[in-house]
Formats: structure tokens, C-alpha cells, sequence
């Protein structure tokens, strides 16, 4: 196993899920938009936001290949469907916590459930599983993250060899 | 039902260059397209009252309305009067500016003049023309409405507690002299909802207001009719599809040409003819950006199908417009109710000339020709030869058998003419300028044999054929003939003669293969005032012009059609040509001036 197998696998894996999600928004199954969502969290120029969003996606998705290495040599294998594994509880973290509490608790134009009258958020919450982009988001962004996993899982997997 | 879709005459548009809404003199915002112009609904109770969706604010006794654009700007203004007092609403749709602004802002803002007014208002969002499913839900900071990848939210501020139901959200409140109430609904596609601040929005009212009127002020034109001019420009601009370039021809679709026919047609699309047109009228109006967006885009759009010209493109430059019949009750029960558009492959030899005029302007005023834009023009030119002797739809895209229609020849020949032009200013190549020289003799002959008729002194509707056609009046405006011409004078009397009614013109007699009938087009009695000015019958067209803004509605605005009986108006609104047409009219004589 590779430190370098996982970090190709990170890349790869967040070209596929960045461009699953973005299938979903043009196939009008959800208004799940990660650049967006993590852009605006440094800037409120629109055209701005997306790029400085698709670069922190990226490296978002750099560092969890790291995390999931890091499992995979743990557990001293790795593979697809170990990755299939970590991928499911990776979006499971994602929709219940990271996205949903720990976003827009950090993201300072973002609403949480504590908003009140003296402030003014600008950005819609995701809500649990990412539910309020659209009914079909859980399971987009959960098919999303599986593909992301299993490359990742594959990448680790193939780099031992 | 009917008495829920207010006359067409009773709307004023509102817009932010990507999409429009049409607010109704009672108060209702009846349509309203998301995100883009030729978007299916959120509000379209205008095609349906029942299942359209729509946002109704006004007060719960009213005496008399008053309506005005805040002047020189695309921003409404209501001012309702009640036996308590008075309020006035500001209506915009915001343009962006600075900071992280919502995708879409459709704002109402209620002044409180003098007295109390009781206000009621509800927002009754329905996607997709309100035929997709519409979830409401009661969500904080601000109720959101949605389906599929396209939501809307509810903030309003100082206009009462919210009232939720499966229907919409409501809400009451007392407008005191001075106070102000918002409310806004902000739209996301494809992407979270933005939700904006109350200090935000009133600021991007303010600055909205503040670009119309730098826009305004920046149009060449100072004449007699400025203020019809400026409103017809402001309209215009709201047909400008900002992210493409592209113009609308209208925001709507299927609004009748006729109360309960079938004449209903989709107008949210740009048609290659409208187009240039619409060119030449901003390069006159010295909007030099417009021109050279639109420019730059019909050019890039037609590049899949040059050297044809579909008829009509998609405002994002797509050529496949299919047509199907949605499940509506339509305006006052007008069905079918329309989207997409089929005339778009219809054979209309006319825009060949109209496109190739607009790129001559285009040049003569100072816009610059690559080398493959007179490539094209030149394979233009070649197809102009190669087709013109076949029949058309013509520019009234009858879906008749096609016929030998006289103002598609004379476009035909003003295509090769201008050409000829361009390749003399060394612009276009001139390999085959000969045969292109011979082709137009060979049109003019033809027109000129079987186009005319000694019987009735005029040029008539199509080879062969008995009856006029109002379009025969472009022949001077494109200088098919010296404005002098006997055969000009002819056909513009004639037309007036027989087409006319009052101020306004049929577009012509006889069938084209639709049933029914329908309205007075408003732009051919605008072509009819430019063919006056240009063959110097100045004071006619001066009186005409006067006669015909007279007919506008009470903010300016013209529906493609005007029935000349009732006055009321018909067919989608509002209609960029009659608006372009009027420019153009103001523009003749404004030239005679100098």
C-alpha cells in the first residue's frame, strides 16, 4: 500500500464525485452544489466562490484518501470493497454531521438552527442528509461517495501490488 | 375563470436580463419564468388561473390604480388608493450587483403614502407551468418552495405573520403613512438558496433603479417621441438575454391572437428576423454593447446550421425548439397552450436578407468583420442564389403550402445586394459577387413581372396572387426601391386602403391555414409610419405616430396584436418588433430631422 496510490486514488475519486453531483443538479434531481457551498465560505463573488470551492473540494478530497489509508493500513488491506465500506460511512458522516452541524456552524453565511432576529444568513442549509437540495440528495450523494470509496479503495489496493 | 386573468392590457413587465415577470394592474404577478426567460413557470396563472401559481399584494379595498415606471427605469410603480388611504408598490426584479446576492430576486416593496391601508398579500409558487409537483414547506429562517433542482423562498419583512398552507404563504398588515413592508421571493436553480437581508434588498432596488436610469441615459435619441422611444428600449432590453446575448421576441407564450382560438404560439425564443431588427435599432440607439453581444451571438449560433438560418433559435443558441401541448386551460381558455416553437424549420427566405442588412449596418456604423464572418456571409449569399426561386412560409410563417411570397424575394435581393456591398468594402470575398450581381437582377425581374399588379397599383402578398400583405411595406423601409418610387407610393397607399382599419393594419386577406381570425398586428402600423417618413410623407407619419401611441397601454407597453374594435390587446406581450417597429418609425423621421 501506498501513501501515493491513495492520494491518486483521492484525485480520481473527487473527479467522480464532483462530476456525479453535478450530473445530478443538471438532471434536476438535486440543488446539491459543493463548490458553491464551500466557496462561499470565502468569498460572495459567485464566479469566485465556485473556483475556490472546486479547490477546497479537491483538497477535501485529498485529505479523506489520507484518512482512509490511514484505515486501510489498520485493518492491512485494502480493496474496492473495503473503499465501498469507507465510502458508505463517509457519506453517512457527511449528510448527518460535517455538512449538516459542522458546515454551517463554521460557514459564516450560512443560517444553523440557533439564527435568530440579530442575524442575517445568506446561504440555504443543507438540513439532515443534505435533504432540504431535494428529496433525491441522500442518495446521490450517497452513490457519490460509494464511487469515490471503491476508487479509492482500488487505487490503495492496486499500489501494493 | 376569466375574471382572474385580467385583460392583457392591464400588465406591466418587470425583468433583470435573464427573466421577466408580468405584473397585473390589480396587483397580481401572473407570470414569472425560473430561472431564465424560457423557463417553465413558477407563476403562470396568466395560461392558467387555477393551476398557474401566482403572487397577488394589494390592498383589500381599492379605488382607484395608478401605474407608472418609476421614469427611465424597468422598475414599476402602483400606487393604489382606498377609502382609508393610499399605498404605493415598488415592483423589481434586482439585477445582482456586489456581494452574494440571491440567483433570481423578484421584490415588492409596499409605501405607505397617507392614512391606514389594509394589505393582503399571498405567494402561490407552482413549478413548472403548475403541472410538476410543488413541495411547501415552513422551513427558518423563511418558507421554501420547491421541485426538482429549482426552489424558491419566502422573506418578508414587516409585512405580517406568515400564514402557511398547502396553497401558498399569506400574510395581512396595516400600511401606515411612512412605513415600509418587503417582500421577497428569491429563486435557486441547481444550486442552495441565497437568502437575502432586508438592507441588501433595498439597496439592490435602489441600485437596479440607479442602472436603468444610466442606461436610459445613455440612448441616442432626443426627439419628439422620447419618451415611448426610452420605454420601447427599456422593453427591449428586457428581451435581451444577458448570459447568451440573445433577444426574445416576447416573454410569454401562448397568449391568443384571438380570445379563445388556437393561434397561440411560444415567443421565447430569438427569431433570426426580430434579431436584426432589433441590431439595427440599438446601433441607431447608440447601444454599441447590446448590438455587438447580440452580434457576436446569432453569428456563433448559426454556425451549425450556415449556410441556413433556422428560423428561430433557442435563447442559449440551440436550434431544436420541438412543440408540444401542455395540459393547460390557457389565457381566458385559449388552448392549445404552447411551448417550443415548430415554425422553427420552416423555409423563410426573408431573414437571409434581414441577417445579412443587419451585418451591413453592423459594418456601416463601425463594428468590426472577422474574416470568418465574411466567409459566411458570402455562403449566405451562395444559398440566397441557390433558394430564392423556391416558395417560402414567409415572414408571417403561414402554415399553408409554401408560396412565392414577394417580401421573401425582396429580402432575397436585399441579401445579395448588401452583400455585393460588403465585398466592394473588401469585407466579404468576392469570388462569386458576378453571379450573386446576376441572381439579384433575376429576383428584381421577377418581382417586378409577377409580384405587381397593374389592377391595384401595388405590389401584392405573393406571386400571382389578389390579395396585400402589410410586410410589402419593409420594401421601402429596406430600401428594396427608391423611397420615390411610383411602385412605393402604390403599395403604401393600397396597403393603408385595404389592410387598414383606423390607425392599425391587418396583416393581410385570405388563408394561411389556421382557422380563425385575429387582431390588428401593431407593427405593421409602425412600418407603415416609416414607409411614410422614408418616401417624405412626413406629416402623415407624424400623425400616425401620435394616433398610434395612443393605443399603448398605460405604462407603454404593446401586445403583438391590438384588436382594432375593442382596443384590447392580443397575442404575446409584450412584442419586441412592435416595440423595435416604433423605434424604427421614431428613428425615420428623427433622421428627416437632421
Amino acid at each position: 500500500m501506498s501513501v501515493w496510490g491513495a492520494l491518486a486514488g483521492g484525485f480520481a475519486g473527487t473527479i467522480v464525485l464532483t462530476t456525479a453531483l453535478a450530473a445530478g443538479t443538471q438532471l434536476r434531481l438535486t440543488r446539491m452544489d459543493i463548490s458553491f457551498l464551500l466557496g462561499t465560505a470565502f468569498t460572495t463573488d459567485r464566479t469566485r466562490a465556485r473556483l475556490v470551492g472546486y479547490a477546497v473540494h479537491f483538497v477535501n478530497g485529498l485529505l479523506f484518501a489520507l484518512i482512509y489509508y490511514a484505515g486501510f493500513l489498520v485493518l492491512g488491506r485494502a480493496g474496492w470493497k473495503l473503499g465501498l465500506l469507507f465510502g458508505l460511512a463517509h457519506a453517512m458522516f457527511a449528510g448527518t454531521t460535517l455538512v449538516n452541524v459542522l458546515l454551517p456552524a463554521i460557514h459564516p453565511r450560512m443560517g444553523t438552527p440557533d439564527s435568530a432576529a440579530d442575524s442575517s444568513p445568506l446561504l440555504e442549509s443543507p438540513g439532515f442528509m443534505l435533504l432540504n437540495y431535494g428529496r433525491p440528495t441522500p442518495v446521490l450523494t450517497i452513490a457519490a461517495h460509494l464511487a469515490y470509496g471503491a476508487i479509492v479503495g482500488a487505487f490503495v489496493a492496486v499500489s501494493a501490488h | 375563470m376569466s375574471e382572474r386573468q385580467p385583460p392583457l392590457r392591464d400588465y406591466a413587465i418587470i425583468g433583470d436580463g435573464r427573466t421577466a415577470a408580468l405584473v397585473a394592474r390589480d396587483g397580481s404577478i401572473d407570470w414569472w419564468c425560473v430561472p431564465n426567460l424560457d423557463s417553465p413557470s413558477v407563476f403562470g396563472a396568466l395560461l392558467d388561473a387555477d393551476r398557474g401559481g401566482r403572487f397577488t399584494l394589494r390592498p383589500e379595498h381599492v379605488t382607484d390604480v395608478r401605474r407608472r415606471y418609476v421614469p427611465d427605469t424597468n422598475v414599476l410603480e402602483t400606487t393604489f388608493t382606498t377609502p382609508t388611504g393610499r399605498v404605493r408598490v415598488i415592483d423589481a426584479l434586482t439585477l445582482g450587483g456586489g456581494g452574494l446576492a440571491p440567483l433570481r430576486e423578484l421584490v415588492r416593496r409596499v409605501e405607505g403614502l397617507d392614512g391606514r391601508v389594509s394589505m393582503r398579500w399571498k405567494v402561490a409558487p407552482r413549478f413548472g407551468y403548475g403541472l410538476a409537483e410543488t413541495r411547501l414547506e415552513a422551513r427558518r429562517p423563511y418558507p421554501v418552495a420547491t421541485s426538482g433542482n429549482t426552489a424558491v423562498a419566502v422573506c418578508a419583512w414587516d409585512a405580517g405573520t406568515l400564514e402557511m398552507s398547502s396553497h401558498g404563504v399569506a400574510g395581512r398588515f396595516e400600511a401606515q403613512a411612512g412605513m415600509r413592508a418587503t417582500i421577497a421571493v428569491v429563486a435557486a436553480y441547481g444550486e442552495p438558496l441565497v437568502f437575502p437581508a432586508r438592507d441588501d434588498v433595498d439597496r439592490r432596488i435602489d441600485a437596479t433603479a440607479a442602472f436603468w436610469r444610466d442606461w436610459s441615459a445613455r440612448l441616442a435619441y432626443h426627439g419628439r417621441w422620447r419618451d415611448a422611444v426610452v420605454r420601447s428600449a427599456l422593453a427591449l432590453k428586457l428581451l435581451v438575454f444577458a448570459p447568451s446575448g440573445a433577444i426574445a421576441a416576447a416573454p410569454t407564450t401562448s397568449l391568443p391572437e384571438v380570445i379563445g382560438g388556437e393561434r397561440n404560439w411560444d415567443y421565447r425564443y430569438s427569431w433570426i428576423r426580430d434579431s436584426a431588427f432589433m441590431l439595427e435599432s440599438f446601433l441607431q440607439l447608440g447601444c454599441a454593447a447590446e448590438a455587438m453581444s447580440f452580434f457576436w451571438w446569432f453569428m456563433h449560433a448559426t454556425q451549425r446550421t450556415l449556410p441556413r438560418l433556422h428560423v428561430l433559435y433557442r435563447l442559449d443558441g440551440g436550434a431544436h425548439v420541438p412543440e408540444r401541448i401542455l395540459p393547460l386551460s390557457g389565457y381566458r381558455g385559449s388552448r392549445p397552450v404552447r411551448v417550443g416553437n415548430a415554425a422553427a424549420t420552416q423555409l423563410q427566405l426573408d431573414a437571409y436578407g434581414e441577417l445579412v442588412d443587419a451585418v451591413y449596418q453592423y459594418v456601416q456604423r463601425g463594428g468590426q468583420l472577422g474574416r470568418d464572418t465574411g466567409r459566411d456571409v458570402a455562403r449566405i449569399a451562395d444559398f440566397v442564389c441557390a433558394q430564392w426561386r423556391n416558395p417560402d412560409s414567409g415572414i408571417w410563417e403561414v402554415r399553408a403550402a409554401p408560396r412565392h411570397h414577394t417580401q421573401s424575394k425582396a429580402m432575397c435581393w436585399v441579401a445579395l445586394e448588401r452583400a455585393t456591398r460588403l465585398v466592394e468594402a473588401g469585407l466579404v470575398p468576392g469570388r462569386r459577387a458576378a453571379t450573386w450581381a446576376r441572381e439579384a437582377a433575376a429576383i428584381r425581374q421577377f418581382i417586378e413581372d409577377r409580384c405587381w399588379s397593374d389592377a391595384r397599383g401595388s405590389y401584392v402578398w405573393y406571386a400571382g396572387a389578389d390579395g396585400l400583405d402589410a410586410s410589402l411595406l419593409l420594401l421601402p423601409i429596406m430600401r428594396y426601391d427608391a423611397p420615390d418610387a411610383r411602385r412605393v407610393h402604390g403599395t403604401i397607399d393600397a396597403v393603408r386602403r385595404e389592410l387598414g382599419r383606423g390607425a392599425l393594419l391587418r396583416r393581410y386577406t385570405g388563408d394561411d391555414g389556421i382557422a380563425g381570425g385575429e387582431g390588428a398586428f401593431a407593427c405593421c402600423s409602425f412600418w407603415l409610419a416609416e414607409a411614410l417618413a422614408i418616401g417624405h410623407r412626413r406629416r402623415d407619419a407624424e400623425d400616425l405616430i401620435d394616433e398610434l401611441l395612443g393605443l399603448a397601454n398605460d405604462v407603454g407597453l404593446y401586445a403583438e396584436e391590438i384588436d382594432p374594435a375593442s382596443g384590447a390587446f392580443l397575442g404575446n406581450f409584450p412584442q419586441g418588433l412592435v416595440h423595435l417597429a416604433l423605434i424604427s418609425a421614431a428613428m425615420a423621421m428623427h433622421a428627416g430631422d437632421a
